[in-house]
């Protein structure tokens, strides 16, 4: 609870708690304020934002409502997002725990794998893992956890490595503790606190990702997306630009959000880590 | 791979890079009045050679330096212009068809022309390497040469002239038989990038991802003519950039769309900047629905039928196509006027009686309203084509149809649709090249093995088509012939292989000191001979 109220308290916890409250409230919201499909044709063509009621937005190429491809747009970046960051803090620290208790060989080879994986710039990866797959909402969140699950590991190996020295450990072994046990009852809880810290970076990483992917055509196209307006509103930059920049704009918000939001956690963990 | 040769490979592709895009133009303007032209291409054919790949993307570049017996024109006896035959002629019993070549017509390496590189290109490969050709010349037997400027080719089955004279300016690009003829394997053979041709312009240069170069060939039978002295073809892979790159006076020439239709309103009000509408009639693009009949509903016609009533054509032209299209009536496009037959049955868009049809082939709505799904590929190749996938998935679903979309890239959505037939449905962009038996019958013939691009790989089949085109290929007559197309037409209307909804032909911009552009009706792959800047 404390370390909440000094989220709040921070200057950069308090900016990223409200600019994110847009997205998250947009993505919670959007069926009850745009029950239809947000792809399907609701009015005429390239209608100028600002100039009809009942399109705040305008619309787009075909005739879409822009409001509500931002609207449903928003939950499905914040749902890759969160989806890849909490695949990626998954997979990562379970390699890690597991790399840092077990030492010697396993942890060689682990690491190996981390840093095969870590070589490839997470994008490419990405890219590669869909176009062999095919785009659907899963195997995108795959694909880009697939890049971002090399940092938690990494990180929760090292915080492992210092937490297994520790004579709590010690005495578990002592008392007869599985070794299974003693990773995920003893050791991981204590070694998750920094890994989380990193999970905000990730989920803003993973939504560049995934915008990054629709804008290539390689998203779901059966889903709206930002990445995928932007790519649209393209073809007529010169003659209709608020197509790519709102899009573009949710985008900013999303991710300048998510890492003030990581900025304040960090400091308010960083405090309750040296109380403590 | 030292840094040094690196950063010195950088700096040389850079440089020659600021050289093309910088330098050029402005010499262009100073070396009237031959001049150069500078012309947007947006894709670099990997087999280069016209007489092996019939197909727009390699006449773009190769039609200026390899030439076929005859060309389209506007104002020409039967649509043509003579080329490298100046007369041709058909016998009664369609087995012989005779050329009269040029006389005077040398390669651009010196050689004479003559018959026997008409020979060798039919036979060596129209006939059996063409993607186009194969079929035109599929009973090919012979050509005979009885002097150096006579072709008469022999065929094994009747044969109709109709069809050989159609098909002229597409598949007769003519081919050295003194460059080809010692090659093991003409179809990967290294000289297709290299052509040598009797064209108004010679190849000179091609460098990968920056440009093509062709020069003026001095000794051209055209008498003054080519009026340039080069064309660049600077790679533009981004089709929005030819825009940008026409206003800056980068490029002088954008042809087959490049720049988006969307762009057209505001960079026609460009002072110096002409946007040419004619010059494709020759090439008419169809926007197709393609279906795979394996599917239990789509088997059905009924359905078919639902799906046909349920595009709203008025829709898909003027706003995917913003008015540069046509609404389609059926498989024959409007600008053939030789087979045209606008009698066919159409199907005007109507949700209520295409929700009736569905409700009576038995197809209820469950509780979410949905009666069944469908896979629906876009085709990747046009922004159109993708933009009207987006479209029939709305569409499809106000008939309660939900169509998933599967987007792919070129190579993966060929493989999906034509030899995989992994689809339900799927948006396409066939292409009509004057007559129905080139590369339009082959959309709903039976009977073609899987693989074969833009043919039919939905497992259509009625036998009363599949008759009616092959007595078509071997009608000789030809009043006869193109009533057989129009039954063809009608019955494929009525059975609905595959829906036809819009054609449509490109659009060029040019800057206004560009002249004679679009005077023919294949203008952008024609040779450009009399084109001045």
């Amino acid at each position: 609870m404390k370390t909440v109220s000094r989220l709040i308290r921070s200057p950069e916890g308090l900016a990223g708690l409200i600019l994110l409250a847009l997205p998250i409230a947009a993505a919670i919201f959007a069926n009850v304020l745009f029950p239809a499909d947000p792809l399907s044709i609701a009015g005429p063509a390239l209608v100028p934002p600002f100039s009809d009621p009942a399109f705040p937005l305008g619309t787009d190429r075909l005739g879409r409502d822009v409001l509500a491809g931002l609207v449903h747009g928003a939950r499905a970046s914040l749902a890759v997002g969160l989806a890849a960051a909490l695949v990626a803090l998954a997979i990562g620290s379970l390699v890690g725990t597991v790399a840092g208790l077990a030492g010697g060989l396993a942890d060689e080879v682990l690491m190996r794998v981390v840093e095969a994986f870590q070589i490839v710039p997470g994008l490419l990866l990405a890219l590669a893992f869909v176009s062999v797959l095919g785009a659907s909402l899963p195997v995108v969140v795959l694909a880009i956890a697939l890049g971002a699950w090399t940092g938690p590991a990494r990180l929760a190996r090292a915080e492992v490595l210092s937490i297994r020295e520790r004579d709590y450990v010690a005495s578990a072994r002592v008392i007869g503790m599985h070794p299974a046990e003693i990773a995920f009852r003893e050791v991981l809880p204590n070694a998750l606190p920094p890994v989380l810290a990193l999970s905000s970076v990730i989920v803003a990483g993973a939504v560049l990702i995934e915008a990054a992917l629709s804008f290539l055509g390689l998203g779901d196209p059966n889903t709206v997306t930002w990445g995928a307006m932007i790519a649209e509103g393209r073809n007529v930059l010169r003659s209709a630009p608020y197509l790519s920049i709102i899009p573009g704009i949710g985008l900013v918000i999303t991710v300048l959000g998510v890492y003030f939001f990581a900025e304040g956690l960090n400091n308010a963990l960083a405090v309750r880590g040296i109380r403590s | 791979m030292t840094v040094h040769d690196l950063s010195r490979r950088l700096l040389l592709k850079g440089s020659t890079f600021l050289f093309a895009s910088t330098v050029m133009p402005k010499i262009a303007f100073a070396q009237a009045p031959g001049g150069r032209l500078v012309v947007a291409a947006d894709s670099e054919p990997k087999n280069l050679n016209p007489a092996i790949v019939a197909s727009n993307g390699v006449f773009f570049i190769s039609s200026k330096i390899v030439e076929p017996l005859a060309e389209a024109s506007y104002d020409g006896p039967e649509g043509l212009a003579p080329r490298l035959a100046v007369s041709w002629e058909g016998s009664d019993d369609g087995l012989f068809a005779t050329f009269w070549l040029r006389e005077g017509v040398t390669w651009h390496d010196g050689q004479p022309f003559t018959s026997a590189d008409v020979a060798f290109s039919a036979l060596q490969v129209w006939k059996p390497l063409q993607n186009l050709g194969r079929l035109v010349f599929a009973n090919l037997e012979a050509v005979d040469t009885p002097d150096e400027h006579t072709a008469i080719f022999r065929f094994s089955k009747p044969t109709p002239f109709q069809l050989i004279r159609n098909a002229l300016p597409a598949v007769t690009a003519v081919i050295p038989k003194h460059v080809f003829a010692d090659e093991t394997d003409i179809a990967t053979s290294p000289k297709n990038n290299q052509l040598i041709g009797t064209g108004p312009f010679k190849f000179a240069e091609y460098r990968p991802g920056e440009y093509y170069r062709l020069v003026r060939n001095e000794d051209y039978w055209g008498e003054g003519l080519p009026k340039l002295d080069e064309i660049i073809y600077r790679v533009l892979p981004d089709r929005a950039a030819a825009a940008g790159a026409l206003e800056a006076e980068e490029i002088q020439l954008a042809a087959f769309s490049q720049v988006p239709l969307s762009d057209l309103a505001r960079i026609s009000k460009v002072d110096g900047i002409v946007v040419y509408t004619k010059g494709y009639e020759a090439l008419t693009y169809q926007l197709v629905v393609e279906i795979n009949h394996r599917r239990k509903e789509l088997a059905d016609l009924k359905v078919r039928q639902a799906i046909a009533h349920a595009i709203d054509k008025d829709f898909v032209v003027n706003t995917i196509f913003l008015g540069y299209a046509t609404a389609s009536t059926g498989i024959v496009p409007k600008n053939a006027p030789e087979f045209y037959d606008p009698s066919v049955p159409t199907y005007d868009f109507n949700v209520e009686t295409a929700n009736a049809l569905l409700d009576e082939a038995g197809y209820s709505r469950d509780a979410n309203g949905t009666r069944f799904s469908l896979k629906l590929l876009p085709a990747p190749y046009f922004s159109e084509t993708r933009q009207f996938g987006d479209y029939l998935r709305q569409a499809l679903a106000k008939i309660g149809i939900d169509a998933q979309i599967v987007n792919n890239d070129s190579a993966a959505h060929q493989k999906a649709v034509y030899t995989d037939h992994d689809f339900d449905l799927a948006v396409a962009p066939p292409v009509f090249r004057g007559d129905p038996a080139i590369s339009t019958t082959i959309l709903v013939r039976s009977g073609i093995p899987a693989g074969v691009p833009f043919s039919n790989q939905g497992g259509f089949q009625n036998g009363k088509l599949d008759a009616l085109i092959d007595k078509a290929n071997t009608t000789v007559d030809t009043a006869e012939r193109t009533e057989l197309f129009k039954q063809f037409q009608r019955l494929v209307a009525e059975t609905l292989p595959l829906i036809n909804v819009a054609e449509w032909g490109f659009v060029t911009v040019a800057r206004s000191n560009v002249k004679n552009v679009s005077n023919n009706p294949r203008w952008a792959v024609s040779n450009w001979a009399d084109t001045e800047v």
